[in-house]
């Protein structure tokens, strides 16, 4: 998943906007980013875009992660604030509290913290919480 | 021959350096052409050939007071880099005609070599685009550091550390990748091979790209950088952009 820019002699142009961390490199410290971000190495600190993340199925990240929507396949230790989408692939594991408006968690995918979907993103963080922390597994 | 102002008070509005190696026999032919033909098209100016001259740069400066609007450089990148800085500094179009080896920035803005870039010039075609500094001195095209894995600070926010040697290309103005010379950023390309599972798996090649304003390399040991082609050592480059500080003369064949 989400290999397209870790393969083969030929460069495949992308979006000049676009931030893509790869395999190979270590991020550390507050990455902020207003395009959309693709990772796939690892990165510790905090992450922030107003666009799209991706998060790929090798990816470490080590730090709280704010995006306006984001796709999930690797491993992410921190806190996901999602304005509006958050998508949890299969292989996708995170420990840390999810709050997002619209949340999709495909079989197989691990969370391991609390979960606020709050439809007014005006008050999210101060709307009601789900339950207690709990560890689940889709 | 374009005519060359003989009074020290008279306006020159196009300036054409001519470098060094211009003056070899094997470009007399050509240089003919061109000067007829710049006369041709009402574009003769005064000539300033670096190496006769005293300096390129204080030559541009002087005129740009007496109302020069127009510095059009006979030559190849290496020229280019020489008066880069002075055109940028004092606001005037840069214009090209390609002559002899390494010409890749005129073909990025799409200028062809020799006599046809006099018709370039003419249709006066103004661009204003980026220019990358590095340690004080611009570049338009790009810079880069082959085999290294030293750290990058990037605009003073995080460090980006390669696992193992790679290259690092800091991108402007490139025919490979999408870079836009007037978004205000350079893109920076960090290229390292990765083994993507175990020892035994096949090693690939990561490439990261960020947009940036600004950035700086760090190495204990000195690394051989290009900017623009042109080498230059340092073990600290400080990177960054300076947004729309070049009005240059382009082709309908640039490519941005």
């Amino acid at each position: 998943m989400f290999n397209r820019h870790e393969s083969g002699d030929q460069e495949a142009p992308h979006n000049p906007n676009e931030t893509i961390i790869a395999q190979g490199v270590k991020v550390e410290g507050d990455f902020v980013s207003e395009g959309d971000v693709v990772i796939e190495g690892e990165v510790t600190g905090n992450v922030k875009t107003r666009q799209h993340l991706r998060v790929g199925g090798a990816a470490h990240i080590n730090a709280d992660v704010s995006a306006q929507a984001a796709v999930i396949a690797g491993e992410v230790r921190g806190n996901l604030t999602i304005g509006e989408s958050l998508e949890l692939l299969e292989t996708s594991v995170v420990h840390g509290d999810i709050e997002a408006r619209i949340l999709s968690v495909a079989p197989g995918a691990k969370i391991n913290g609390r979960l606020t979907m709050d439809s007014d993103g005006g008050e999210r963080g101060k709307g009601k919480k789900s339950e207690p922390p709990s560890d689940a597994t889709a | 021959m374009p005519t060359v102002s003989r009074s020290r008070t008279a306006t020159t509005t196009y300036l054409y350096v001519y470098d060094e190696f211009i003056q070899d026999r094997r470009y007399e032919k050509e240089v003919l052409k061109i000067e007829n033909r710049l006369t041709d098209l009402g574009l003769a100016g005064k000539i300033a050939r670096i190496g006769l001259f005293k300096r390129a740069d204080e030559l541009i400066r002087e005129e740009v007071q007496r109302g020069l609007k127009t510095v059009v450089v006979v030559g190849n990148d290496a020229t280019i880099r020489k008066v880069l800085d002075v055109v940028a500094d004092e606001g005037v179009a840069f214009g090209i005609i390609p002559l002899g080896p390494e010409n890749s920035l005129a073909q990025l803005l799409g200028i062809p070599e020799g006599v046809a870039a006099c018709d370039v010039l003419s249709a006066r075609i103004v661009e204003t685009i980026d220019c990358g500094i590095v340690n004080g001195k611009r570049f338009v095209s790009g810079f880069s550091i082959e085999n290294t894995d030293a750290e990058i600070t990037c605009e003073g926010n995080y460090r980006v550390t390669p696992q193992e040697k790679g290259s690092i290309d800091v991108v402007n103005l490139s025919a490979v990748s999408m870079s836009d010379p007037r978004d205000g950023r350079l893109d920076a390309v960090i290229r390292v091979m990765h083994r993507s599972g175990g020892w035994m798996s096949r090693r690939r090649l990561g490439e990261t790209s960020l947009p940036l304003r600004s950035l700086a390399i760090r190495s204990v040991q000195p690394l051989t950088a290009h900017a623009d082609g042109v080498a230059f050592e340092s073990n600290r480059f400080d990177i960054s952009v300076e947004p729309l500080a070049l009005r240059v003369i382009t082709g309908k064949g640039r490519q941005f």
